[in-house]
C-alpha cells in the first residue's frame, strides 16, 4: 500500500514539475467583450493575467478558489470546469460558461466577457494623509490619492487595501473596505477599520501604516448603493459598518436631498459609540433626518441617558412604518441576519433590504 | 517519509500568513499529520469524540449569537460571547467555503477563565481534525478544550 501511494505521489510531482518546466504555451491571447485583445504569457491563471494588465476582478482569497469573487464568463478556450470551480457555481453560472478566474489556466487563446462595471475600476497609489482614532478599537484612515488623482465612486461601494509584506505576514494581501468619505471630495478616499486580532491587514493598518505612507487601493467594486426613490430609509449599523452609512449621508447632504431617514447605530458599550458629533451636524444639515444610538450594556460608570437595548429591539420599539421604508444594514453578519429577522416580521419586504455583504 | 505534493503545498499554505497573520502551524515544526495525530491520540485518552467535542462548541456558539456580542448565559457554569468583524475566512484546506470571522469567548463564571475559539476553529477540528500548531494564536490545546467547555 504503501510502496503505491510512493508511486503515486511521485508521479503526480513529477507531472506538476513537468508541466512547471517543460511546457510552453507559448503567448496567448485573450479576447474581452469582444473589443480588446490583450497577449499574454501561457502557464498563469487568468485573474493573474487580467491583473497584470490592470484589469482588476474582485477577489478575496488570493487565487486559491475558495472564495468564489473572481467569476467571469469565459466563452472560448477555458477547458472543462475544474472540481475545484464546481461549488461555487451554480446551474445557471455553469450552463453560461461562468469560471473562476482564479483556477482558469490560460494554455491557449481565450474568449472572455467582463461585466462591464469592472473596467472602471483602477489601482491608486495613495500617500496615507492622516490616521484619526475614532474609539479604542476603531480608526479612520484618510489616504490622498496620487495616480491616479481623482475617483468617481457610488456611496455604498467599497475599495480593496493592499497590505504588503511585513513582519506578520509574508505576502502582500488586499482586503476589502467600504468607503467613508465624503464621495463629492474625488482626491481623498477615507476609510474606517476595526482592529481584528490578528488580522494581517488591520494589524498592517494600526501597527505599522504611518503617516505619510504610500499604499495602494483599488475599486471601487459594490453593488450597495442607495435605490433611487423616495421611500424612508432605515438605516442600521454597527462598529465599522458605519463607514457607507457615513458615505451615504454625505451624499445626501451634497444632493439637498428631502428623504427621510433613519439611522439606528448599536454598540455595545459607550465607548463603543464612534462619529456622534458628525452624525448631530447631519441631523442639522439634512432635511429630514435622525440618529438613534443604541448601547445594548452600558458600564456601571458609563454615563448613558439614550437608547439601551440591541438595536434590533430599539428598531422594533421605534420604527413605525416599516413597511413603507427600505432598509440599509452594514455591520457583523449576526447583526445583519438579526436585522433582516426583524425587519420582516415587522413587514418589511425582503427586496427593500439591502445591505453590505462584501468578502 | 517523503510527503506527497498535496502535503507539501497544504503544510506551506498552514505556515504561510496569507489567510491569517502567523499561519495555522505557529511556532510548531512538527510535520502536520504529526501534529493531528498527537491531538487526537490526547483526545482518545480523554475519552472524548470529535463529534461530540463540535456539537457543544457549536450548541455554545450558536446561543451566543443572537446576543450581538454581549454576554449570554449558557447553563449555571458558563456565559459566552460572540465577537464578529466583517469578512470571511477561508479553509486552509483546498476545498471550497468561507468562514465568518466570528470568535466566540465561553467564560466559567466560578473561575473567571474565558476561553476562545474561532468558526473556522470549529470547521477544522470537525472536517480536518486540526486544532493548529503550537503557538499559533488560536491553537486550541484538546485537554484544555475538554475541561472549559463540558
Amino acid at each position: 500500500m504503501l510502496v503505491v501511494s510512493s508511486i503515486g505521489a511521485a508521479l503526480a510531482a513529477v507531472l506538476v514539475l513537468s508541466e512547471m518546466k517543460f511546457m510552453n504555451y507559448g503567448r496567448c491571447k485573450i479576447t474581452i467583450n469582444d473589443k480588446k485583445e490583450i497577449e499574454t504569457d501561457g502557464g498563469r491563471s487568468l485573474l493573474s493575467a487580467l491583473g497584470n494588465e490592470k484589469i482588476f476582478i474582485p477577489s478575496a482569497c488570493g487565487g486559491r478558489g475558495t472564495c468564489g469573487l473572481c467569476k467571469l464568463k469565459v466563452l472560448e478556450g477555458g477547458g472543462k470546469l475544474l472540481p475545484t470551480e464546481e461549488p461555487l457555481l451554480d446551474k445557471k453560472e455553469k450552463e453560461t460558461n461562468t469560471r473562476l478566474s482564479c483556477q482558469v489556466k490560460i494554455r491557449n487563446d481565450l474568449k472572455i466577457f467582463i461585466p462591464p462595471e469592472l473596467f472602471a475600476i483602477r489601482e491608486y497609489n495613495c500617500i496615507c494623509e492622516s490616521i484619526t482614532d475614532l474609539t479604542y478599537d476603531m480608526k479612520q484612515f484618510r489616504f490622498q490619492l496620487v495616480e491616479p488623482n481623482n475617483i468617481d465612486y457610488i456611496p455604498g461601494q467599497y475599495v480593496q487595501l493592499l497590505a504588503p509584506a511585513y513582519e506578520k505576514s509574508d505576502d502582500e494581501i488586499y482586503r476589502a473596505y467600504s468607503i467613508s468619505a465624503d464621495p463629492a471630495d474625488k482626491n481623498h478616499i477615507e476609510l474606517i477599520i476595526r482592529l481584528v486580532p490578528n488580522g494581517i491587514c488591520t494589524t498592517y493598518c494600526f501597527n505599522y501604516l504611518k503617516t505619510g505612507d504610500k499604499i495602494k487601493l483599488n475599486g471601487p467594486y459594490g453593488q450597495f448603493k442607495l435605490a433611487d426613490t423616495n421611500a424612508h430609509i432605515v438605516f442600521i449599523a454597527g462598529g465599522s459598518g458605519i463607514a457607507p452609512i457615513k458615505c451615504m449621508l454625505h451624499y445626501l447632504k451634497n444632493t439637498a436631498s428631502k428623504r427621510k431617514a433613519t439611522f439606528y447605530f448599536g454598540a455595545n458599550r459607550v465607548k463603543d459609540l464612534c462619529c456622534t458629533e458628525l452624525m448631530r451636524e447631519f441631523e442639522k444639515d439634512l432635511a429630514d433626518f435622525r440618529f438613534v444610538p443604541a448601547i445594548a450594556s452600558p458600564e456601571p460608570d458609563e454615563k448613558w441617558e439614550g437608547q439601551t437595548g440591541l438595536v434590533t429591539n430599539i428598531v422594533r420599539e421605534d420604527l413605525k412604518n416599516a413597511a413603507e421604508c427600505e432598509a440599509y444594514l452594514c455591520g457583523s453578519p449576526g447583526m445583519i441576519d438579526a436585522s433582516i429577522k426583524v425587519l420582516k416580521e415587522m413587514g418589511m419586504k425582503e427586496e427593500n433590504i439591502f445591505y453590505d455583504k462584501f468578502a | 517519509m517523503k510527503k506527497s505534493p498535496d502535503i507539501e503545498k497544504l503544510e506551506n499554505a498552514l505556515r504561510s500568513s496569507t489567510i491569517v497573520a502567523g499561519g495555522f502551524l505557529g511556532t510548531d515544526s512538527r510535520d502536520l499529520n504529526d501534529i493531528i495525530s498527537s491531538d487526537l491520540s490526547e483526545l482518545d485518552g480523554l475519552g472524548i469524540t470529535i463529534t461530540k467535542l463540535v456539537s457543544r462548541m457549536k450548541e455554545i456558539t450558536n446561543t451566543a449569537i443572537p446576543a450581538l456580542g454581549n454576554w449570554v448565559k449558557i447553563d449555571e457554569k458558563y456565559e459566552a460571547m460572540v465577537e464578529e468583524a466583517k469578512g470571511i475566512l477561508t479553509c486552509p484546506w483546498p476545498h471550497s467555503g468561507g468562514f465568518d470571522k466570528r470568535v466566540t469567548f465561553l467564560k466559567n463564571t466560578k473561575t473567571n477563565n474565558i476561553f476562545k475559539w474561532t468558526d473556522l476553529n470549529i470547521h477544522l477540528i470537525e472536517q480536518h481534525n486540526f486544532f493548529e500548531g503550537k503557538g499559533s494564536p488560536y491553537r486550541i490545546e484538546p485537554k484544555e478544550l475538554v475541561e472549559s467547555i463540558f
